[in-house]
C-alpha cells in the first residue's frame, strides 16, 4: 500500500521520475526532516528561482467568446451574414450558419493601446498589467472533454490537475489552511474531476467550497465549545501517546496525532481566512458585493485575495451561478453582456487590490474558459464552441503586462500566429511557479506522467 | 537500457537551463532528440503533404536525411552547419522565392528552432531507412530483446520444494518456509506471534472489514485446540460480510463507480451507469460463493457469451458480469464520437491488461510499448475485439449523450408480454379518455366503461413486474461508429482514429499468445480472448491474482506493482513463494477462499506488528516480512466499524447505492460517483474510479480529522455507542463505570484497558459537557472512535 505519510519521501523518490527530480527530492527530504517527517503540504523548493508564488484561476466555464470580448475582428463587420471563406475543420459540433459580427465596440486602451470589448470595461482600465494571449489552441469541442484539458491537460481520461500538480511539486505556505482550494458555487460538468488528484494522493485535490458562506465541511461542533474541545483532545492525545509507546517505528501514528492539532488550528484560524465580513466596507464594495449583480462573483475574488494572503497556493474560481454560465449558443447578445457585468468588476477589483498590496507581483492570475466560440452564428444570436483559436489573458506573477500575444486569422478563426496550445500554457503556469514541466513527473501504472505529457514549450515571450 | 541512452540521460541529469547546454554533444542522442522533440514535429505538420511520400513539389521529400541533402530541383535543402545558405532556412524564413509554406510563414519559434537544427548540422536518427514505408519500418523496428524474452514475469509458473529452514518450530505452513528462508539468509528474525485477540481483530478486519464482537472473542479464546485458527478463518469467510469487503478490494481494481454525477436529481438516465450496482453484488455473490477466479473472469470478459448452467436464457449473472467492460469514465460522450469509441477500446484493453494480466497493454496506443514486448500492432489486433463488442445503444447524436447499452435479464417473451401488455393499457386509456370527451359525457356506470375499466383492471394484474435490466455488452460494435459490426481494424497511427493504416487480424498479443492460444473462429473474440487470459499456460493471470490477494492480506504485494509486472516494475522479493502459492492456487480450482485460508494459516500472517525500532529499522519497508506491517482501515472499514461498534450497522447485502454517508448501511452501498469527490471515501483515500487503482495511497491530513471531530455523523455515532454502553452495563455504580469502561474497549480494541487508561477515560467521563443525556459517555465514545488503536489494528 502506498503511504502517504511516514514512507512519503520513499514513495516520491521511487515515483518521482527517472532521476530528473533529484534536485526537488533532496529539498523534499529537507523539508520532510524540519516538517514532522510526514507531511505532504511541507513546503518542497522548486527547481528554478520562481516568479510566482501562488496562482489564481478565473475559469468562466461554458466557453467566453473571443470575438465579442478580447479579440476584435472588423472582417466579421464587413462580411457580416457572409458565409466563411474557407473550409470549417471536419471537427464540428453542430454545422453554424454566416459570419456573424461582434454587437460590442472594441477600444484601444492604456499605454499599450490594446483593443478591448466595452462589455470589459473593468479590465480595459487595468490593460497595461495583462498579457492578453489570442491564439490559445484546445483540442477538444466538448464542454466536458475541453474543460478536463485546461484542468488536466488530459481529454478523456483521469490526471490529476493544474494545482493538484503544483501543490505536490511545491507544498503549500499556510499549513493551517488547505493547499489548493476551488470555489464553484454551482456544480460544473466534469465536476471534482477538473480539481482531483487522480493518481497523486488525495491530500492534494482541491478543496470544494461550494457555498462562500459555509466554506469548509466540519468545521465546527456547534454544540461544544473549543475549551470542551480542547479537553477532548488531550485526552485522545493521551491516550494515543500511550498506544504509540510500545510502537515508536510506526510514524503514520505520530502523523495521525498531529493531523488532530492541525485539525484544532484549523478550526480556529481557517474562518478568519474565509471570512470576507472582516474587510472593510470600502474594499468590499470594490469586489461589487454590495451590488446583486456582482455579488457572487464579487465574494469569491475577495475571499479569493484572502487565501492567497494567507498561503494558499492555488486558487480556481468557476464563474458558475449555474452550470456553464458562459455559453451562449442562444441569448449571445442578452447574456453575455449579463455575464460580464457579473465579473468585470469584481476581477478589476482583484487585480487593483493585489497590485495595491504589492502581491500582484508574484500572484500568477489566468483567466479563460475550456475554448471560445465560433465567428460564426449559431442560429442569429448565438455562438457554437470553439477550440481552434480563442483568448485567455494572464497577469502578474512575471508576466508581461500590456502586450498581445499571438494572433488568429482575419475571422478569429485559426490560431495562426505564435499558437499557444494548452500544454504551452501550462508549461508556462509551472515555469512562473519555479517547476519545469518535463521533472514534475509522478510514477503510476508503470511509466512517469506529467501535466503536459509529452508535449508544451514554455511560452517564452510573455515572461518578463 | 543501453549504454547510449544512460549515457545521454546522465547528460540530461547535469544540464543547467538553456538549449545549448542540452544540445553540446549535437550529432549524438541529444541532437536527435531535438530533432524528434522540435523539428520532425514542425516537418510533419506543415511540410509534408506537399513534400512526403505521396507528393514531392519541386522533387523535394523531406522524410529522410539523405533525402533533404540530395534536395529537390533547385538543389540541397540544407547545409548541415550552415543554415544562412541553406535553402530550406531562406525559404521558411520568406527570404527568397520560394516562400514556404506558401499559404502561410511558421511561427517565428519553429524558424529559430529550424535554424538552430541546421546550425547543429541536422542531426537525424539513424536507424531510420531512408526510403522503406512507415509500414514496413513499423514492423521491423519491433523486435522483443533478450532481456524482455527472459523477463521473469512471462516465464512459465514452476513448483518447488519449499526451503527447508533452520528453525522448524516456527512454520505453521509451507509459506513460511520460503519466508524463513529469506529472514534467516539475510540475519534477519521474526517479530514472534501476535496475541491471540491480536491475530482476531486482524483477520476479521482483514476478512470482513468489521471488527470481532466482544462474544467472537471470548469463543476463540475459550477454543484452546489445534483448530482455533482455522475455524475462525472458515467462519469468517462463511460470513456475507466476506464478500461485501473483498468486493470492494475488486471494484477498486476495476474503476468501478455507481454514478457519475453525485446529485440523484441531476443525473440523465440514458448515459448514466445506473444499473451498475447489479455488477457490484455479483462480484459480492461470485466471492461469497467462491466461483473459481478463471470464471469470475471468464464472465467479465465474455459472460454475454456463456449460456446458463442451469440452461434458462438469458444468463443473467453472465450479462451482469460484463458491466466490468462498460462502466468506465465516459461520462456524457464526446462529441467526437469516433474519438470516443476509439478511448473504450482503449479503456477496455488498458483494464483487462492491468487487472487480469498485470500488463499495461495500453501503453501501445499510439506506439509500440517502451519497454515490454507489446508491439502497436499488438495493440490493434486487440482493439478489433473491442472495437467488435457493442457496449452503447447508441452513439448519440453530435454533441448529444451516448446511451448506454441495457440489455433485459428476463426472457424475451417476458419481455415482449410486458411490453404488449403496457401498450393494450396505454391504448385502453385512450379510449377511457375518448369517452371522456363525449358530450353528454358517459355516466359512470355506463357499460362501455365498465368494460374498458374491468380488461384494463385485468391487464394491470397480469403485468410481469418491470423488466429488470444489467449494462452488458452484445456482439457487433457500435452502430455508427468508425467500426460496426464484427472485424478487423487498421493500425491508428499515434493513435488517432483520423491516421489509419493497415489492418491487423484479431488476435492475442503476439509475445505473449503460447502455442496453445486457437485462431478467432467467430464473433468478436472476447470468447478466445477470455480463454487465453484464464489458460492454465499463461503464467501471467493467475500469478497477478495471486500477488494481489497476498498484497490485501499482507498491505504490500510480493510484487509492489500488481496492475504492473512489467519491466519497469520491480522483480518479486520472494519468487518461489509466489510461483509456489500459484500451483497450489490452480491446483486447487482457482479458489480465492482456499487461497486466503492457505496465507491466514501461516505463521507469516500471524506474526506481532509490534518491534523494537533497531529492528524495524534492519527492514523498514518489511520486504522480508519479519513481522506483520500495521496499517490503517480503508475508508469503508473506517466507517463500517464505526457503524458496528456503535450497534448501527445495516449488514443486508444489495440493491442501488445511495448518497447519503449517514446511513446505516455497510460503506460498500454508500455512492461512488465520479464527478464527486467531496465525499467521506475520498478524503479517506477510496480510490479514484475512474482508472485501475491497484493500491491505496494513505494521507494522513487535517481534514480528516475535522471529519471525525464534526461531523454529525461522528456525534450521532458516539451517541449510539454511549448509550450501547449505558444500556450493557446499567448500574450506576463505581463498578458499572469500570465495566462500562472494560466493555467499550473490548468492542472497539479486542482488549480490557490498563490501570493508566482506565484513570484516563475515567476523567474523560467526569469532565463531559454536563448539557446531553450520557454527556460524558458520549465524549469518552468520542475520543475513542477518534483513537489511532481503533483505525490501526495491530
Amino acid at each position: 500500500m502506498n503511504d502517504f505519510t511516514s514512507l512519503n519521501r520513499r514513495e516520491l523518490l521511487a515515483r518521482s521520475g527517472c532521476g530528473f527530480g533529484l534536485l526537488s527530492l533532496a529539498g523534499m527530504l529537507a523539508a520532510d526532516e524540519t516538517e514532522h517527517g510526514s507531511n505532504p503540504y511541507a513546503i518542497r523548493p522548486p527547481h528554478h528561482e520562481p516568479r510566482a508564488k501562488r496562482v489564481i484561476f478565473l475559469y468562466m466555464p461554458g466557453g467566453p467568446s473571443h470575438v465579442d470580448l478580447l479579440d476584435p475582428k472588423p472582417r466579421l463587420a464587413t462580411d457580416n451574414g457572409k458565409p466563411l471563406p474557407f473550409e470549417k475543420p471536419k471537427l464540428q459540433r453542430t454545422t453554424t450558419g454566416n459570419l456573424l459580427a461582434s454587437p460590442w465596440r472594441f477600444t484601444r486602451h492604456g499605454e499599450s493601446g490594446i483593443e478591448v470589448s466595452e462589455l470589459l470595461p473593468g479590465l480595459a482600465s487595468c490593460i497595461d498589467d495583462v498579457c492578453v494571449i489570442r491564439s490559445m489552441v484546445a483540442d477538444n469541442i466538448n464542454h466536458t472533454g475541453a474543460a478536463l484539458q485546461m484542468c488536466t491537460g488530459e481529454q478523456a481520461f483521469s490526471r490529476p490537475s493544474m494545482g493538484s500538480w503544483l501543490t505536490y511539486g511545491l507544498g503549500t505556505e499556510n499549513q493551517n489552511l488547505p493547499g489548493f482550494v476551488v470555489v464553484s458555487p454551482a456544480a460544473v460538468f466534469q465536476g471534482a474531476q477538473l480539481w482531483a488528484s487522480s493518481f497523486l494522493p488525495s491530500a492534494f485535490q482541491g478543496t470544494l467550497v461550494r457555498d462562500p458562506n459555509n466554506p469548509i465541511a466540519n468545521l465546527g461542533d456547534p454544540a461544544s465549545s473549543l475549551d470542551h474541545q480542547r479537553s477532548k483532545l488531550d485526552a485522545l492525545r493521551r491516550l494515543n501517546e500511550i498506544h504509540q509507546h510500545e510502537r515508536a517505528a510506526n510514524s503514520q501514528l505520530d502523523a495521525r496525532i498531529a493531523s488532530f492539532e492541525l485539525a484544532f488550528r484549523m478550526q480556529r484560524e481557517s474562518p478568519e481566512a474565509f471570512d470576507i465580513s472582516r474587510e472593510s466596507e470600502t474594499t468590499q464594495k470594490l469586489y461589487g458585493t454590495d451590488n446583486p449583480e456582482t455579488e457572487l462573483f464579487g465574494k469569491q475574488c475577495l475571499m479569493a485575495r484572502r487565501l492567497l494572503e494567507r498561503g494558499v497556493r492555488f486558487v480556481q474560481l468557476f464563474d458558475a451561478p449555474a452550470n456553464n454560465a458562459w455559453d451562449q449558443h442562444s441569448g449571445l447578445r442578452e447574456n453575455l453582456p449579463k455575464r460580464c457585468r457579473a465579473v468585470d468588476q469584481p476581477i478589476t477589483a482583484l487585480l487593483t487590490d493585489l497590485k495595491m498590496r504589492g502581491l500582484l507581483d508574484d500572484t500568477l492570475i489566468l483567466w479563460g474558459g475550456e475554448f471560445g466560440r465560433t465567428p460564426t452564428a449559431e442560429g442569429n444570436n448565438g455562438r457554437e464552441h470553439h477550440p481552434f483559436g480563442f483568448s485567455m489573458w494572464m497577469a502578474g506573477g512575471g508576466i508581461r503586462g500590456g502586450m498581445v500575444h499571438g494572433a488568429t486569422d482575419e475571422f478569429g478563426w485559426h490560431s495562426v500566429h505564435n499558437k499557444v496550445h494548452v500544454h504551452d500554457l501550462h508549461a508556462t503556469i509551472l515555469h512562473q511557479m519555479g517547476l519545469d514541466h518535463e521533472r514534475l513527473t509522478y510514477r503510476f501504472g508503470g511509466r512517469d506522467y506529467r501535466l503536459t505529457d509529452v508535449h508544451g514549450n514554455v511560452v517564452k515571450e510573455i515572461i518578463m | 537500457m543501453n549504454l547510449k541512452t544512460s549515457a545521454w540521460l546522465v547528460a540530461m541529469l547535469f544540464i543547467s537551463d538553456g538549449v545549448h547546454d542540452v544540445y553540446a554533444d549535437e550529432s549524438g542522442p541529444a541532437g536527435v532528440e531535438f530533432f524528434e522533440k522540435q523539428i520532425r514535429p514542425i516537418l510533419v505538420e506543415h511540410c509534408r503533404s506537399c513534400h512526403g511520400e505521396k507528393k514531392q513539389e519541386g522533387g523535394l521529400r523531406l522524410t529522410a536525411h539523405e533525402e533533404i541533402l540530395k534536395g529537390g530541383d533547385t538543389g540541397p535543402a540544407i547545409v548541415p552547419g550552415e543554415p544562412d545558405d541553406s535553402l530550406l532556412i531562406r525559404a521558411v524564413g520568406y527570404l527568397d522565392e520560394p516562400k514556404m509554406p506558401p499559404k502561410q510563414k511558421l511561427p517565428d519559434a519553429d524558424i529559430e528552432k529550424l535554424r538552430q537544427w541546421v546550425a547543429m548540422g541536422a542531426p537525424w536518427p539513424e536507424s531510420e531507412a531512408p526510403s522503406a514505408s512507415d509500414r514496413e519500418k513499423k514492423s521491423k523496428g519491433f523486435a522483443v530483446t533478450a532481456e524482455q524474452q527472459s523477463w521473469w514475469a512471462w516465464q512459465p509458473v514452476r513448483d518447488s520444494t519449499p526451503p527447508i529452514a533452520r528453525n522448524i518450530e516456527w512454520p505453521q505452513n509451507k509459506i513460511d518456509n520460503f519466508i524463513l528462508a529469506e529472514l534467516e539468509s539475510r540475519g534477519l528474525r521474526s517479530a514472534g506471534p501476535a496475541e491471540r485477540a491480536v491475530w482476531l481483530r486482524r483477520a476479521t478486519f482483514d476478512l470482513t472489514g468489521l471488527p470481532p464482537t466482544p462474544e467472537q472473542l471470548d469463543a476463540f479464546i475459550a477454543d484452546v485446540s489445534d483448530v482455533a485458527h482455522d475455524r475462525v478463518v472458515d467462519r469468517l469467510l462463511e460470513s456475507p460480510a466476506y464478500g461485501q469487503r473483498w468486493a470492494r478490494h475488486w471494484l477498486d481494481v476495476v474503476r468501478y463507480a455507481d454514478y457519475h454525477d453525485g446529485d440523484p436529481k441531476a443525473r440523465n438516465p440514458v448515459c448514466e451507469p445506473l444499473e451498475a450496482w447489479r455488477y457490484r453484488d455479483w462480484v459480492v455473490e461470485s466471492l461469497n460463493r467462491d466461483l473459481p477466479f478463471d470464471q469470475f473472469i471468464t464472465h467479465q470478459i465474455a459472460g454475454d457469451l456463456l449460456s446458463s448452467p442451469d440452461g434458462t436464457e438469458p444468463y443473467a449473472d453472465g450479462l451482469i458480469a460484463t458491466t466490468f467492460l462498460v462502466n468506465g469514465a465516459w461520462d456524457r460522450g464526446d462529441a467526437d464520437k469516433e474519438k470516443l469509441v476509439s478511448d473504450m477500446v482503449d479503456d477496455q484493453i488498458d483494464t483487462v491488461g492491468k487487472a487480469f494480466l498485470g500488463l499495461t497493454l495500453g501503453c501501445a496506443r499510439c506506439h509500440d510499448h517502451k519497454f515490454d514486448p507489446i508491439s502497436h500492432e499488438d495493440y490493434y489486433a486487440l482493439a478489433g475485439i473491442f472495437y467488435s463488442t457493442r457496449m452503447l445503444q447508441e452513439l448519440g447524436t453530435k454533441g448529444g449523450e451516448i446511451t448506454l447499452q441495457r440489455r433485459p435479464l428476463v426472457p424475451n417473451d417476458v419481455v415482449e408480454r410486458r411490453n404488449q401488455q403496457v401498450m393494450q393499457i396505454e391504448t385502453l386509456n385512450l379510449q377511457m379518455a375518448e369517452l371522456d370527451k363525449l358530450s353528454p359525457k358517459p355516466a359512470d356506470d355506463d357499460p362501455r366503461r365498465k368494460e374498458i375499466i374491468e380488461r384494463r383492471d385485468q391487464l394491470q394484474k397480469s403485468l410481469p413486474p418491470e423488466i429488470p435490466m444489467a449494462l452488458a455488452v452484445s456482439e457487433g460494435g457500435v452502430p455508427g461508429g468508425l467500426f460496426p459490426g464484427i472485424q478487423d481494424v487498421p493500425i491508428h497511427v499515434r493513435g488517432s482514429y483520423a491516421r489509419l493504416e493497415t489492418v491487423v487480424s484479431r488476435r492475442m498479443p503476439a509475445f505473449f499468445q503460447g502455442e496453445d492460444t486457437g485462431s478467432i473462429a467467430g464473433g468478436s473474440g472476447r470468447r478466445e480472448l477470455a480463454a487465453w487470459v484464464t489458460s492454465q499456460q499463461n503464467p501471467l493471470t493467475s500469478r497477478v491474482i495471486v500477488n494481489r490477494v497476498w498484497q490485501w492480506h499482507f498491505g504490500a504485494g510480493l510484487v509492489t506493482t500488481p496492475d504492473n509486472f512489467g519491466l519497469l516494475s520491480e522483480p518479486p522479493s520472494h519468487p518461489a513463494l509466489l510461483d509456489w502459492l500459484t500451483v497450489r492456487f490452480v491446483e486447487d480450482g482457482w479458489s480465492l477462499k482456499k487461497l486466503h485460508r492457505r496465507i491466514m494459516l501461516s505463521a507469516a500472517y500471524r506474526q506481532s506488528s509490534v518491534v523494537k525500532r533497531e529492528q524495524f529499522d534492519r527492514d523498514p519497508e518489511n520486504r522480508w516480512l519479519g513481522r506483520f506491517s500495521s496499517r490503517r482501515l480503508e475508508a469503508e472499514a473506517v466507517r463500517d466499524a464505526i457503524l458496528s461498534v456503535s450497534g448501527q450497522l445495516d449488514t443486508a447485502l444489495g440493491g442501488p447505492a445511495q448518497a447519503d454517508v449517514a446511513i446505516t448501511r455497510r460503506s460498500l452501498y454508500v455512492q461512488t460517483a465520479r464527478w464527486d469527490r467531496s465525499n467521506f471515501a475520498t478524503l479517506f483515500d477510496a480510490a479514484n474510479p475512474d482508472s485501475s487503482v491497484e493500491a491505496r495511497t494513505v494521507s494522513t491530513v487535517a481534514p480528516q480529522a475535522l471529519f471525525l471531530l464534526n461531523s454529525g455523523f461522528l456525534l450521532d455515532q458516539a451517541k449510539h455507542l454511549a448509550d450501547r454502553l449505558v444500556h450493557d452495563v446499567p448500574t450506576d455504580s463505581p463498578k458499572a463505570e469500570t465495566a462500562r469502561i472494560q466493555r467499550a474497549y473490548r468492542l472497539l480494541f479486542c482488549r480490557l484497558p490498563s490501570d493508566e487508561e482506565l484513570d484516563l477515560t475515567r476523567e474523560v467521563i467526569s469532565h463531559g459537557n454536563s448539557s446531553g443525556t450520557n454527556a460524558g459517555w458520549v465524549d469518552l465514545a468520542h475520543v475513542l472512535l477518534c483513537s489511532n488503536e481503533f483505525v490501526y489494528p495491530d
